[in-house]
């Protein structure tokens, strides 16, 4: 009985092709693919950032034994032990991290040098590697970046789609609600949020999924509203499906593509919203690194660090342009109207 | 209030310009009249050349000063920020005032006083002829309004107030003659009571005067009147023709508020500022050249101020003093003085502000690990479970250091620290507050340690009561806790002692007992480095500092001119 | 036209208490008391301790901070119908008066950077659309996308670091809304002076908004273009001038009227970095450093006005768009 409900109750078979469909008008857009491959880069970084960057080597073979990624695991004898001015021996081999520099070693004598050989992208203000510092800021910003928008997603698909899909009361409270937190400007209402809190990367999340929500909650409501009258799902109504099942098994894979697009340029504006939280002294709490945080100590050494500028820069400027693209790729390529 | 205020200021160097005190200078003009030092030697030395022979002084042109922040409000009584301090001292006056050239007490509003040989009571003889700027004689009424405002409960003056604990009564025999009443003697009543700003009674006494309008106005009987306040921009004061005494030179002075350092820089350079006090970093790169000296005097002074990082006695980490000692050890003060500070300051030694009252035998405490670790490992604080943390009796060795946003130098000395604690095994998590958080945290004691700064404008006589004496634990600026019996005792003789020399003998062994106790981690002494316009004279510089009253511009390098008027 | 006209406004007032409890309840969570910052300093006399627990609850009273949270979310709804916040804890001036002291100087910057961004998308947008994919179309985008990522706060640096003084250009003033002196200026002159002091921050406001707005004009110009209408339009013989600019745009522009609504908030937000790094005392300023210091009926001024502010502004683009596009019809 429930087997044949659910065939009838089966949403039109156009998902798989879809997708399919717009990835190629996707590939066609350089740009967004351009944009694709940073993202990309982007991930790998941030994942593979011990591997990158760091004082702990990959491997090594010393007096005899061999240690297996002391950069991930700390084996206690090794605890304080300095690679850093350490060269093998006879015998003795050591796999490095290509920055063999820590995100947190500073080094006063070497303050605000800058780039050469031993530091590529130069030192900040205490000495620290920048380069290690950025490769390590790259987590930082992509885990807030999709945590944040994660959170969003969730407020907002839940929030969007009860308003859709019943209408009547609860669409008008939810809308009301909608409106309320739009009408703060958002990055006040954060850094209102943020001051008042401890400073935490998870408080950061929170807070920006907090009040980042209400783009997919319009988007998802207008798909609701539309899917609503939809053949299928007036089919799924009939054949007594739960209220839930109907919402998220049927209506919603339908209705997500516009909220995707959001979520895409969402990752974008929460990177940006969190480098500018560290920029005031709002961010992450030190040491962590975060390119924010570069920037802000920046302004201090404007005219004499440029590559304290320029760099911590470039990388929210590329990452935010990355996001966009990929943004504005997807949109494009799921427009009908723009099919070539 | 101004000489025996021990103020808590945030550990952020270099940007106070309230240490602008006065004036002071050295030749200009077309040839410089001293050498200009050389880049590489430059900066360490404090730069305060004698003015050289600069002609007559003559009247004229304005003083452009920044503030790095607008005060909320000028009420000298009610206002605690340090900005509205140095508006407040030009525009009102007090009865007698400690000379910042030989720190001896000098008539003004009072003509003479005479203190009752049991030094209960002080008798201020006021001078007849001195007037408030709208007209209106100075009276001793308006010396027992202020007085009554002060100790008023309902008064916003909570800070000024706990001075007067002492000072039972004021009476006014008659319209000259102030005589105050204390029921405890103490070697600073004289400046507590000479040294408050007179508020006019006939304008403050009427309305609310925590919110009164003329906070935004300020009128009193001083050297200044205050013209404008264009709020967010800048305050305009002018010189009062009318003042009784000497005037000063200079014929407005204007507080341009600028927040941003960078941009206060630009506006320097653009010489729509003549003033400015700036960091070290700036000091380094940007003074040291040429075309800026080109432009401008620059003078480097030591101030009455030091900087430490205090432990709060009652968390378990920092109760035994072997501890503190050992995270005194651990912190690099040379090398943190050398290169974030370039070397601008002095290790601070002893808990006074004058060379004169500072026990010179205590030597500052190195740069020691290995001793430092040593000194846990007796404390008991060892790494039983091999996390790479100590621990005691169960609870691990972590704890917050509370920073204040805003300033580079003390973000970047707390991550080196924390760094090299990390090595040692203590884990230290360092967490930025805002100025009104972080008061409210060292006010609550809700904090395991912190930096900070004390000062004393006065220079000289401070008293350690307020911060030392373990009735102030709770409620004073005893923050961390400290408590020891012996120091009480001393502290609450040299009160009563009338004897300076006496006195600093008793505080010399008062802090022998401090520095084995280690409750600060002592840090610098700083200097303040200050650019001004080549155009002004008389840039000497006092143990306060600069008096800016003091300056003057020789008539060919007026730049601004009075609009108009008389043939000023 | 009138039912919806006063639905609308009706359904503002749910908002709105919607509003005021957010910025109530967000503020009164926050640690920080601002009676510990007036005692900051309080050192004791011999007898400190009850002496300054006494000034401590006067000093509370005299802020209002003594009453239960709900007594005072009430007392404050009253007063906000008054328009009545209080008064900020800093200087006890009353918050309106702050506000209305700064919020001119913020919406005078507004309002040129909205004409500016519509100045430049509007033609951007109709060049885009026209030329579709063109190498020009493709240039433009980019540099717009380029734009539309640069973090403002960096390039407030970098511009300060290039045309600000020092070391480079000294082309543009970095502090403040007129010079020094500038109040004895003939009209014009201070004009000038003026406006000279805001290129800056006039720039770092508006290229954010030129992307999006651009982005949508072309869109809506896009989707005008392959219109019937446009097309009879072409046929009858009116030059593609013509039919562009005096035809199509008019009915490409209403949805971009409608996000008149939205760029308000945005360039609030701006202005809160931009004002403060220009040293601009406006609103944006003003908030900043209210919320540094923990005022809290400041900060609860400021963002109940600015999201009154949108508000109006979404009501305002509302009925802008009623008014201007027949087609719609209002329920």
């Amino acid at each position: 009985m429930t087997k044949h409900a659910n065939n009838i109750a089966q949403p039109p078979r156009r998902r798989q092709s879809w997708w399919a469909l717009v990835w190629r008008q996707f590939r066609r857009n350089r740009l967004a693919l351009a944009g694709l491959g940073l993202m990309l880069v982007l991930f790998f970084v941030a994942l593979a950032a011990p591997f990158l960057a760091g004082e702990r080597p990959i491997y090594v073979r010393m007096e005899g034994r061999a240690y297996w990624f002391p950069n991930l695991k700390t084996y206690p004898e090794l605890r304080y032990f300095d690679f850093a001015n350490w060269h093998p021996a006879q015998g003795e081999y050591i796999l490095r991290t290509p920055v063999p520099h820590a995100p947190e070693r500073s080094n006063l004598r070497d303050r605000l040098a800058p780039p050469s050989r031993m530091h590529l992208l130069g030192t900040d203000d205490r000495g620290r590697d920048v380069l290690s510092r950025m490769i390590w800021g790259t987590r930082i910003s992509m885990s807030v970046g999709f945590v944040a928008v994660g959170i969003a997603l969730v407020i907002g698909i839940v929030l969007g789609s009860v308003a859709g899909f019943y209408g009547g009361l609860p669409d008008l409270i939810i809308q009301r609600i909608v409106e309320v937190v739009m009408c703060f400007p958002t990055f006040v209402l954060i850094l209102s949020l943020i001051a008042f809190l401890p400073p935490s990367i998870y408080n950061i999340m929170v807070v920006i999924g907090l009040v980042a929500w209400t783009d997919s909650a319009r988007l998802l409501r207008g798909e609701f509203l539309r899917l609503r009258e939809s053949d299928f799902a007036i089919a799924a109504r009939a054949s007594g499906l739960t209220d839930r099942r109907i919402m998220f098994r049927h209506l919603l894979p339908n209705g997500v593509s516009p909220v995707l697009v959001s979520a895409t340029f969402g990752v974008a504006s929460a990177i940006l919203t969190e480098s500018a939280l560290s920029f005031l002294g709002f961010g992450v709490p030190p040491p962590t690194p975060s390119w924010g945080e570069l920037l802000s100590q920046s302004q201090r050494y404007v005219d004499r660090a440029w590559w304290l500028v320029m760099f911590p820069g470039l990388a929210i400027f590329l990452t935010v342009t990355a996001f966009n693209l990929v943004g504005e790729g997807l949109r494009d390529a799921m427009d009908p109207r723009l099919r070539q | 209030m101004k000489t025996r205020t021990l103020v808590g200021i945030g550990l952020i160097v270099g940007l106070s310009s309230w240490l602008l005190w006065g004036c002071g200078e050295s030749g200009s003009a077309p040839k410089p009249a001293e050498p200009l030092p050389v880049a590489s030697q430059f900066g360490q030395e404090p730069v305060n050349p004698e003015p050289v022979d600069e002609g007559t002084p003559v009247d004229g042109d304005w003083c452009i000063m920044r503030l790095p922040d607008e005060p909320p409000h000028l009420n000298p009584v009610t206002s605690s920020d340090a900005y509205a301090r140095e508006i407040t001292d030009l525009v009102f006056d007090t009865l007698i005032y400690r000379s910042h050239v030989n720190f001896e007490f000098e008539p003004r509003l009072a003509e003479s006083w005479e203190i009752s040989p049991d030094h209960l009571t002080y008798t201020f003889h006021m001078r007849k002829d001195a007037t408030f700027s709208d007209g209106v004689p100075v009276t001793a009424q308006d010396v027992k309004f202020t007085y009554d405002k002060i100790k008023d409960p309902m008064t916003d003056a909570a800070h000024i107030r706990n001075y007067f604990i002492d000072v039972v009564s004021c009476e006014v025999p008659d319209d000259y003659t102030v005589k105050f009443t204390c029921d405890k003697p103490y070697f600073q009543h004289l400046s507590v009571l000479g040294e408050f700003e007179i508020m006019p009674r006939h304008i403050y006494g009427k309305g609310e005067f925590n919110k009164h309008p003329n906070n935004r106005m300020p009128i009193g009987s001083g050297r200044y009147v205050f013209e404008r306040w264009d709020t967010g921009s800048q305050m305009t004061l002018a010189r009062n023709e009318n003042y009784w005494g000497e005037k000063p030179h200079l014929k407005k002075m204007v507080y341009k508020i600028i927040t941003d350092n960078n941009a206060a820089l630009q506006v320097l350079e653009r010489q729509e500022l003549d003033v400015m006090v700036v960091t070290p970093e700036i000091w380094i790169n940007r003074a040291s050249k040429p075309d800026f000296q080109a432009k401008f005097n620059l003078r480097s002074y030591y101030t009455p101020r030091f900087g430490f990082i205090m432990w709060n006695e009652r968390r378990p980490q920092f109760a035994d003093k072997r501890v503190r000692k050992a995270m005194t050890l651990l912190l690099d003060r040379p090398l943190i003085l050398e290169t974030i500070f370039h070397g601008l300051g002095r290790e601070a030694i002893g808990m006074f502000f004058d060379e004169s009252e500072n026990n010179m035998a205590l030597k500052p405490l190195p740069f020691d690990p290995e001793q430092a670790k040593q000194l846990l490992d007796e404390a008991g604080w060892t790494d039983s479970d091999n996390d790479g943390i100590r621990d005691k009796d169960g609870v691990p060795f972590r704890f917050e250091l509370l920073t204040v946003t805003g300033s580079s130098e003390m973000d970047q000395f707390a991550t080196v620290y924390q760094e090299e604690l990390k090595r040692a095994g203590i884990d230290m998590q360092i967490r930025p507050l805002e100025w009104a958080t972080f008061s409210e945290r060292l006010d609550s004691r809700n904090f395991d340690a912190a930096p900070l700064a004390w000062s004393n404008p006065g220079v000289i006589d401070a008293d350690p009561y307020q911060i030392w004496h373990s009735s102030q634990a709770e409620k004073g600026s005893n923050f961390v806790g400290f408590s020891n019996p012996e120091v009480d005792k001393i502290i609450e003789q040299a009160r009563l002692e009338f004897d300076r020399a006496k006195r600093i003998q008793m505080y010399n062994r008062f802090q022998e007992i401090v520095y084995d106790e280690q409750p600060y981690t002592l840090m610098y002494n700083f200097q303040a480095l200050v650019a001004v316009d080549k155009r002004f004279r008389n840039l000497r510089v006092y143990k306060r500092g600069l008096v800016p009253r003091e300056w003057w511009v020789p008539l060919e390098l007026q730049k601004y001119h009075w609009p108009g008027k008389s043939s000023e | 036209m009138k039912a919806y006209l006063i639905r609308r406004l009706m359904l503002i007032v749910p908002t709105f208490l919607g509003i005021s409890l957010i910025t109530f309840l967000v503020v009164q969570l926050a640690p920080g008391s601002p009676v510990y910052m007036k005692l900051r300093q309080a050192e004791g006399g011999m007898a400190a301790g009850a002496e300054s627990a006494q000034i401590i609850e006067q000093t509370k009273k005299l802020y209002g901070l003594d009453k239960p949270i709900h007594i005072r979310y009430v007392i404050w709804l009253g007063k906000l119908a008054r328009l009545d916040f209080g008064d900020s804890y800093k200087d006890q001036r009353p918050v309106i008066t702050k506000i209305k002291e700064t919020l001119p100087v913020t919406l005078q910057i507004e309002v040129i950077v909205i004409f500016l961004i519509y100045l430049i998308s509007i033609p951007l947008g109709v060049y885009s659309a026209t030329h579709q994919y063109s190498l020009g179309d493709r240039v433009t985008t980019l540099i717009l996308f380029i734009l539309y990522s640069l973090p403002s706060f960096w390039v407030a640096m970098l511009l300060m670091l290039f045309f600000g003084g020092g070391r480079f250009l000294s082309w543009f003033p970095v502090n403040g809304l007129n010079s020094f002196g500038a109040e004895n200026l003939a009209w014009g002159p201070w004009l000038l002076d003026r406006l000279w002091h805001l290129v800056l921050p006039v720039i770092c406001l508006t290229y954010g908004g030129l992307a999006g707005l651009s982005r949508y004009a072309r869109a809506g110009m896009m989707e005008v273009i392959r219109q019937d209408y446009i097309r009879t339009a072409r046929a009858y013989g009116f030059s593609e001038k013509t039919v562009i600019w005096k035809y199509a745009l008019r009915n490409s522009l209403i949805p971009i009227v409608t996000l008149l609504a939205t760029l308000l908030p945005a360039l609030i937000a701006g202005s809160f970095i931009i004002e403060s790094i220009f040293s601009i005392p406006g609103m944006g300023r003003l908030g900043f450093e209210a919320i540094l210091s923990r005022d809290y009926p400041l900060i609860m001024g400021i963002l109940s006005i600015s999201a009154f502010l949108t508000l109006l502004g979404l009501l305002l683009s509302d009925i802008l768009y009623a008014v201007v596009d027949p087609r719609i019809k209002l329920r």
